[in-house]
């Protein structure tokens, strides 16, 4: 053939499609407008109903635009913020004593409001994530305008912690409990569904000078790589939720920072409705199977630590060194364990975990590993992650691994993991009966004496380092990413790293 | 031609039809409950109490058959049921997200087709050359290379490094024209990529199968320059497979743009519908699998009737 084709019309063609291209410029467009804080979501806030546990991405929404009674400073301690004072009075009930505030339409935050508040979150359907704590609250007393009594059977030292809590923020009376009113530092101002949302500052917060910034524009970055590609490329200006594998590469840049901290945990779960793992000793054997910081190192590419016993974090008031180590790597005492419990040659089981997310993939490869050098042969069961809450709140399984993090630094929130009285869940063990671990719980709850409260978790942890409710097995670093010039932001300390939201009032653009 | 139309319109309403029984009766088949994931974000325990009062609500607690008739009488009045999640219409989040996919296909298409068909027509005449095996081996190459890491490679080159363009993200036209432009191009030019190779291979070896014909020979008998012969008589009629590749192509992708919608942080369709299967939300579930099918049945019938359009020697009675 020789039919030939024109060169230089062939160049023209494809000479025309690159100049249509030309459009692309220098970023200029992506410089600094003033205020504007860009912030790097990791998924879109399913709802953003504000006494629901609707994640963390919600939960950082929801400190924009909301504030509760209490809530945290940047170092972790925790301090008012509707309210002014709290205390305990004679007769064992909590008194708020409510600062002036506003609530973004103008009218006053009253007693009132917070008393209904309450009410509605404690219903026994109102599906709130502190209903089952708030329906200690007996009663509701609004004496004034800016004063609220609570009172419960008995005192309860925990109780300001709940209401702390990013998922118990007040909101006006009578609003629709998604209602996008609130008293916090940003107004929303729009949405694109699963794509961001805007916010303006408020000027009638009740605290001087903040906000910082003039608007935050919350962008989702579902993809992990892309939320960080985003921040290198000047795209954003903090992201939180950085993967692991790019820690590093965030440190090593000079035009970001990274702040991270030791606080969600990763953890067995187990079966205690049938054998094998009814037998305490099979859970002990499983607990000193495992060598912990290969979790850690395969997992979060060695950005956490060795867990040997429950988890309270080593900087808490209530860490008790001398158990920390109480669940370590000791093949040989698990073989022996194991022996003693009847199975001196292991047996075969089934471990939950999920296939969506890496680290829980991961963590149950390790664990499996291990636990085959004892003789327990695990077959791993990978389904995704909707199917894995669903067997895990089920029991279909024999052991598993979850991750999570607690409420709050105080032990109490790590009733949810380990307290066998409370209805079945796939954040602990199934089938699990921890009489002991309960009482104690309740015991903790009901005492205000910081000594004596240690004295009562530190049995409460020999208890259930000996009949192993759980397994711990790694803390898992959480970090959050940000351009050079975004100061202010404080990535807050161990559990309560998922409150940091809060000090978005104080972050500014430099 | 009209009475063509109508049967293949009816045969598609039935597939359709059957797609999305499909679908609804797979969903509640696989495990997973939309209430208790509801409840469950953050990984907390869900109060069994609640997870009840919310089935209840979101009408899960009637039988299956029950559901599926609610769903259907919903469907035939154009009432796709509202999110699980968040209670927000599915049909506006459908209306919202597909033209967004449909761009990028669209840009994607229009650039694969204008690199690809001059592309593939010049390997063809250069047959066996040295371009030949250039452009050969480069349409191979990219049709072999996933999505994924072509969008990553572009992010890593054009926004990170050279910091040209954004790494992702979305911007309504109507609020920045020139940046939504600049977010749509790596995305488009991702999907074009592997689009780009099929439509170079097709169009080399549909050239390469016109230029035999008889009339092109006669043509350049009668001393037409080639250009026009090109132009005129071999690109046209090696047009209709390449059209019939590029809009099964095209249906393909409707549902099939989701890891570049992921990558590129591109709120479309299929993003969406993986968002969906996550939380179980059946009715955003089922909504947009209809949309899917509905639009890929579409395409075929229209690239049936192009090719017709194309070529009158189709016969349309099949």
């Amino acid at each position: 053939m020789t039919t030939r084709m024109n060169r230089r019309g062939f160049l023209a063609t494809t000479g025309a499609a690159a100049g249509a291209l030309s459009f692309l410029g220098p970023k200029a467009l992506h410089a600094q407008d003033g205020g504007t804080l860009r912030f790097g979501l990791s998924t879109y806030p399913p709802s953003l109903d504000a006494w629901a546990s609707n994640g963390t991405a919600a939960g950082t929404i929801k400190l924009m635009i909301h504030r509760g009674l209490l809530g945290y400073g940047p170092d972790g301690t925790m301090r008012g913020e509707l309210a002014e004072s709290w205390e305990v009075d004679n007769e064992g009930a909590w008194v708020f004593t409510l600062r002036d505030a506003t609530w973004h339409d103008g009218t006053p935050v009253t007693s009132e409001d917070i008393a209904w508040n309450v009410l509605e979150a404690q219903k026994p359907d109102s599906a709130a994530y502190l209903q089952g704590q708030l329906a200690a609250i007996t009663s509701v007393e609004t004496p004034d305008e800016k004063t609220v009594r609570m009172v419960t059977d008995e005192p309860l030292a925990v109780l300001p912690g709940w209401f702390a809590h990013f998922n118990m923020p007040m909101i006006k009376k009578g609003e629709a409990r998604d209602t996008t009113m609130g008293s916090g530092p940003f107004l929303y101002d729009s949405a694109d569904r699963g794509v961001s949302i805007s916010l303006s500052a408020w000027d009638g917060y009740y605290k001087d000078e903040m906000p910082k910034v003039a608007n935050i524009e919350a962008i989702v970055y579902a993809d992990e790589n892309l939320r960080v590609a985003a921040l290198e490329a000047g795209d954003v200006d903090l992201v939180e939720y950085v993967p692991w594998q790019a820690m590093d590469q965030i440190e090593a840049n000079d035009e970001l920072a990274l702040q991270a901290t030791d606080g969600p945990f990763m953890y067995l779960t187990f079966n205690a409705s049938r054998p094998p793992f009814d037998n305490p000793k099979v859970r002990q054997a499983v607990a000193h199977a495992i060598k912990r910081e290969d979790i850690a190192a395969a997992a979060f590419y060695g950005r956490g630590g060795a867990l040997e016993h429950l988890p309270i974090a080593e900087g808490s008031e209530f860490y008790n060194p001398e158990l920390a180590n109480s669940w370590n790597y000791d093949p040989e005492k698990a073989q022996a364990l194991l022996a003693e419990a009847g199975y001196p040659d292991g047996f075969d089981c089934v471990m939950l975990s999920t296939a969506q997310y890496g680290m829980h993939q991961s963590t149950a490869e390790v664990c499996q590993a291990y636990l085959s050098m004892i003789g327990i042969n695990v077959q791993l069961d990978l389904p995704e992650w909707s199917t894995r809450v669903k067997k895990g709140n089920e029991g279909t399984y024999d052991l598993a691994v979850m991750g999570t993090a607690a409420m709050n630094n105080d032990p109490d929130g790590l009733a949810t993991v380990v307290d066998g009285s409370l209805s079945p869940s796939f954040v602990r063990s199934f089938g699990m009966e921890t009489p002991e671990i309960s009482e104690l719980f309740a015991r903790g709850r009901a005492t205000f004496d910081t000594e004596e409260r240690k004295a009562i978790y530190k049995e409460l942890e020999e208890i259930a380092i000996d009949t192993v409710p759980v397994v711990g097995l790694s803390w898992r670093s959480q970090g959050y990413g940000m351009r050079a010039n975004a100061e202010g932001f404080t990535v807050m300390p161990g559990q309560l790293v998922f409150y940091s939201g809060m000090t978005l009032e104080e972050t500014m653009l430099g | 031609m009209l009475r063509y139309i109508a049967t293949r319109s009816l045969v598609a309403l039935f597939l359709v039809w059957i797609v999305v029984s499909v679908v609804f009766l797979l969903l509640h088949l696989i495990p997973g409950d939309p209430a208790e994931l509801l409840l469950s974000q953050g990984n907390v325990a869900a109060d069994p109490q609640a997870v009840a009062a919310l089935r209840e609500q979101m009408g899960l607690n009637a039988p299956l058959w029950q559901q599926y008739i609610d769903h259907m009488t919903g469907v035939l009045t154009g009432d796709l049921g509202a999110s699980f999640r968040d209670g927000a219409p599915v049909i506006e989040q459908i209306a919202l997200r597909l033209p967004r996919t449909l761009e990028v296909i669209l840009a994607a298409s229009l650039i694969a087709t204008g690199i690809g068909v001059p592309l593939g027509t010049y390997a063809a005449i250069r047959a066996d050359g040295k371009a030949d095996a250039v452009i050969s081996f480069f349409a191979s190459a990219s049709l072999s290379t996933p999505v994924f890491v072509v969008g990553s490679v572009v992010i890593l080159i054009f926004a990170q490094k050279l910091q040209w363009l954004p790494a992702g993200g979305f911007t309504p036209f109507s609020e920045d024209p020139l940046e939504h432009l600049q977010l749509l191009l790596l995305p488009a030019c991702t999907v074009a990529l592997s689009l780009l190779a099929v439509i170079t291979r097709m169009s080399r070896a549909s050239v390469l199968e016109v230029l035999q014909r008889d009339y092109v020979r006669t043509a350049r008998a009668k001393g037409l320059p080639r250009n026009p012969i090109l132009r005129r008589h071999v690109v046209r009629n090696a047009l209709i497979p390449v059209l019939t590749v590029l809009g099964l192509e095209m249906g393909t992708l409707i549902g099939g743009t989701v890891l570049v919608e992921f990558v590129f942080n591109w709120p479309g369709l299929s993003g969406y519908l993986v968002a969906a299967v996550d939380a179980r939300d059946y009715p955003e579930v089922v909504g947009i699998v209809m949309t899917i099918s509905v639009l890929f049945v579409f395409l075929n019938l229209v690239v049936d009737v192009v090719n017709a359009l194309l070529d009158p020697r189709i016969s349309l009675v099949r």
